[in-house]
């Protein structure tokens, strides 16, 4: 499952409801850092970051010796500090703030396919033993050794290198971006009646240390800024959104980037006054680049995750080897664009994070893998065992998704189709990973008439099933483009950030949900 | 553990005084602690064990005529210190809000002295085996049913958790919450004769360990529901009376939920804006919202804010009664606050189960689930991805899926035929099955 609302489920809770919440003041990091500095000998070349909160080789040996006291092939211990900070504008003036500070572990113990995970908020030895004995109930068998010294993983990528920290930056530096995108958007239009803008900075960190004595530390920046733009005319209104989200600082938010946010968030939400209700059945539909990568996601990327092929319920199961698309299909999942949302350096059980193939020259090649399912197969794992937070024990997840560019053109694309439409932007999308269905939903598109763009539509589920799908994938144009939107995937009740991305592409027939019989 | 509700209570009271101690003109605090454990059981074995304490601090602040909220589950006094310190700092920042104010005191009386039987003290008695066993008997009884050889995999799940919360305001509000949950679940996949690997699912749950649903009906519905779905067709395209199952019949009042809020209401961004007292629905569209039905899921004695829970009608006889309003949009509008937030909704139930509805229904689809799709609050389009099945001659027929139903809410609710006698009682939307005729369907 895929969605653009931009934020995480516990931000998005934060917004307008009154208990839970999120947001921290500019210094708030040093909050933790002052009031817990145990630091000095003891800690070693791999534990920086997390030397402020008492981090040390010793507490993580007698962790993972704990974890291994009822004989586990494997364990890990996760640690994360996160903080997040999230500004809204409402009714012309940034009136509210949530802060969110999360400081905790997880330890989790493998035994074979088998899972034991204990977490908890209390870092000290106490805390982390027990933590520890929940995980190593997994396993029932005589105690394994810890590792008797540690080694850092050394030449991590720096694909987000940090050049301002989020906590360095002023609050009044931030509220200007969000009042400036707020009076251009009021006065781009004068049919727009109401404005929201939130901007969301978050300063994450995390260490893994695992039985194999490896520790990697990996500071994990991201930010996120929306608006949404309701508009009035002729006594109807309509609503749209966009955002933009990065692993990046606050230079991110150049002048170029927050015009552009403005006048797509403008332009989509007036364009919905002329859209005619959708068409309702089986027509070709054509992808625009961008965000249409979102056709990954669901009908293939999701049942490419190895835990799904390894419980043997995914409707690629037998399909690896097999020719599924048309030979210019290539499809990517991987963690390494620079500063992208879904970008990583390592994931969360330490392995470096490369490029993956899942469809090569139309063969499906390689799924998505944890070192769980890596095991299973007898592969190396591809560095998505990924986790929404220490709360959570990692599984196979996708980073940023999409596919090569391929012989066609845009335009010989659109001119192809008789009676079809043409989807622009989305919102979110599902998928079933055994049967293969799979939706996601349309907010701005066109009618293509005799082959040209002719009147927008707007509000329409798009279902179809993946390898069915994958299979008509008939046309693929040359111009790739990657998401600039803040995605989210949701998938056993954790979230993670994605990318996606898709160049222009046709599917020669798929069912659209609308409201209108076929004309 | 329930020794520790003084606990809870004493960080709370502390955040609060410190954050009016550092300059907060007022505040509200939540301290909230969790402890859950789950077992997940996968063909033949367990899959995965869990086990955690969880707590988080939540405080409002109001400085200077400005508003923020924070929360950490950094709990420490000195860490705590210093986080509330700062984020005054951080809210002095911000714009002033006039509409920013705990709620008015005379909404904190009146609370009900009911009780709701939301804590099980059996709690922790809960053994290990006990999880396990339970997993185990749903795995069984998914492989005992009919066509069982069909099954590619049996996932099964027994989840048990323990919430304790306390909340208080510095103009006058203590409240404290305990309450469990129990729940198991079992997920069936089977093997289709076109490779594809259909899956569905059965659960549910309870306030009381001795109230869990069968284990060997959850196991065998699992596995009925994932077998039904085997040869699936994609149906053609046309306009049909829709029969929505009382388990996915929560998604469309989830559509509504929005809509009826404060904040969508000020915000301009909410179909149902101005129709109070109007008809929105057939008569038959007749709901209330009501906190104080014992062991529900969403029952409660105070919302959020504090406010004393009452019953309120939502729609009467297919009239909008009320809106969900806050204190802080409330007083935007100029609107009386009522909740900011759904508690159970309680609906005037048919007289007649599913089965003689379809009877009555004749030819139509009846949906079992719902697969993505959205609704646009604002205008109240909707278009949802569906499955199910065909009704034909007023029975069951064959199964359908990869199909879509789209329309616009306001029309939808009008069409509201008939409502079945089967509240839903494992979610808070309790809806029972549903109605509607003449909805478009895409398909082929």
């Amino acid at each position: 499952m895929s969605d653009n609302r931009g934020m995480t489920r516990r931000k998005a809770m934060g917004l307008g409801v009154a208990a839970v919440g999120s947001v921290a003041a500019y210094d708030i990091l040093a909050g933790p850092a002052r009031a817990l500095a145990i630091t000095g000998p003891g800690t070693t070349a791999g534990i920086g970051y997390f030397a402020r909160f008492g981090v040390t080789e010793k507490l993580i040996q007698g962790t993972l010796g704990e974890a291994l006291s009822s004989g586990g092939d494997f364990a890990d211990v996760f640690f994360q500090h996160q903080v997040a900070n999230t500004y809204l504008l409402e009714d012309g003036a940034v009136n509210r703030a949530f802060a969110d500070v999360s400081l905790g572990v997880g330890v989790r113990v493998v035994k074979g396919d088998q899972t034991g995970y204990g977490f908890t908020e209390d870092l000290t030895p106490e805390g982390l033993r027990l933590a520890s004995k929940t995980a190593a109930a997994i396993a029932t068998g005589p105690s394994r050794p810890a590792p008797v010294s540690f080694h850092a993983t050394g030449g991590l990528p720096a694909r987000y290198a940090v050049k301002t920290r989020w906590e360095d930056v002023r609050p009044e530096t931030k509220l200007p971006l969000l009042r400036s995108v707020n009076e251009k958007t009021m006065g781009a239009d004068p049919r727009v009646r109401k404005v929201r803008v939130y901007f969301v900075d978050e300063s994450g960190a995390m260490l893994l240390a695992d039985s194999n004595g490896q520790i990697v530390e990996d500071l994990q920046p991201m930010t996120i800024m929306g608006l949404t733009c309701i508009a009035e005319q002729d006594g109807k209104r309509e609503e749209n959104a966009y955002n933009v989200a990065a692993r990046d600082d606050i230079s991110y938010y150049s002048q170029e980037r927050i015009d552009r946010v403005v006048r797509e968030c403008v332009k989509n939400t007036m364009i919905l006054f002329e859209a005619t209700p959708a068409p309702a059945g089986e027509m070709p539909v054509v992808l625009a680049a961008g965000s249409s990568g979102i056709l990954l996601h669901e009908a293939i990327g999701h049942g490419m995750e190895a835990d799904f092929n390894r419980k043997n319920v995914s409707i690629y199961s037998d399909k690896i080897g097999k020719l599924i698309a048309k030979p210019f299909v290539n499809i990517v999942d991987e963690g390494t664009q620079e500063n992208a949302r879904g970008a990583i350096n390592v994931d969360d059980e330490g392995t470096v994070a490369g490029k993956t193939m899942l469809v090569q020259d139309g063969v499906l090649t390689t799924y998505l893998h944890d070192k769980i399912s890596a095991k299973h197969y007898g592969v190396s794992p591809t560095g998505n065992g990924r986790r929404e937070s220490y709360q959570y024990a990692p599984m196979p997840r996708m980073r940023s998704t999409y596919m090569l560019p391929g012989p066609h053109k845009k335009d010989e694309i659109i001119a192809s189709v008789k009676k079809g439409i043409y989807c622009t932007r989305f919102t979110n999308g599902q998928v079933q990973i055994g049967a293969g269905d799979f939706t996601f939903y349309v907010k701005n598109g066109f009618l293509i008439e005799d082959g040209k763009l002719t009147r927008p539509i707007k509000d329409v589920n798009i279902i179809g099933n993946g390898p069915k799908v994958l299979e008509l994938v008939d046309m693929v144009s040359d111009d790739l483009a990657i998401d600039e939107g803040g995605w989210t995937c949701g998938k056993n009740g954790q979230s993670v950030p994605v990318s996606q991305g898709l160049p222009t592409v046709r599917v020669a027939s798929i069912t659209v949900g609308g409201s209108t019989g076929k004309s | 553990m329930s020794t520790n509700q003084t606990d809870i209570r004493e960080i709370a009271r502390a955040a609060m005084k410190s954050a009016l101690a550092k300059g907060a003109k007022e505040s509200a605090a939540t301290v909230g602690r969790t402890r859950n454990v789950s077992l997940e059981w996968r063909d033949g074995k367990i899959e995965k064990i869990g086990e955690a304490t969880t707590r988080r601090l939540t405080l409002q602040l109001y400085v200077d005529g400005r508003y923020s909220q924070v929360s950490s589950s950094d709990l420490r006094p000195e860490a705590l210190d210093t986080f509330i310190a700062d984020s005054i700092t951080m809210t002095r920042v911000l714009a002033e809000d006039p509409f920013r104010a705990l709620p008015e005191p005379a909404l904190y009386e009146g609370r009900p002295s009911v009780d709701l039987q939301l804590d099980d003290p059996a709690y922790p008695t809960v053994t290990p085996e006990q999880r396990r066993k339970a997993a185990q008997q749903m795995e069984e009884a998914a492989r005992a049913v009919k066509g069982a050889s069909a099954i590619l995999s049996v996932s099964t799940g027994f989840d048990d958790t323990r919430t304790e919360s306390f909340h208080v305001a510095s103009n006058g509000f203590e409240g404290s919450r305990v309450d469990t949950v129990f729940f198991v679940s079992a997920s069936v996949s089977v093997k289709d004769a076109d490779g594809r690997r259909p899956e569905d699912s059965s659960f549910g749950g309870s306030r009381f360990l001795g109230e869990v649903p069968a284990t060997a009906v959850v196991g065998r519905e699992a596995a009925e529901r994932a077998i039904s779905r085997l040869g699936a067709r994609k149906p053609p395209s046309a306009v049909m009376t829709l029969v929505i199952d009382n388990r996915a019949a929560g998604r469309l009042m989830g559509a509504l939920a929005g809509p009826l809020s404060g904040a969508s209401l000020q915000q301009k961004r909410s179909f149902l804006e101005g129709k109070l007292g109007q008809p929105i629905g057939s008569p038959l569209l007749d709901v209330v919202d009501d906190p104080l039905i014992p062991k529900a899921f969403g029952s409660r004695l105070f919302d959020v804010e504090g406010l004393a829970a009452k019953k309120r009608p939502v729609f009467e006889k297919g009239v909008l009664r009320s809106y969900y309003i806050d204190t802080y949009y409330g007083k935007k509008l100029k609107m009386a606050p009522t909740s900011g937030g759904v508690s159970n909704l309680a609906w005037t139930l048919g007289t007649r189960p599913q089965a003689a509805i379809l009877k009555d229904v004749g030819e139509g689809i009846l949906v079992t689930g719902f697969l993505g799709g959205n609704s646009n609050g604002t205008t109240g389009d909707y278009s949802f991805g569906v499955q199910g099945f065909r009704i034909r001659g007023g029975e069951r027929a064959e199964p359908v899926g990869e199909m879509n139903v789209a329309g616009n809410m306001l029309e939808l609710l009008k069409k509201l035929t008939a409502v079945g006698d089967d509240p839903w009682p494992y979610s808070a939307m309790r809806t029972p099955t549903l109605v509607f005729e003449g909805v478009q369907f895409a398909g082929v």
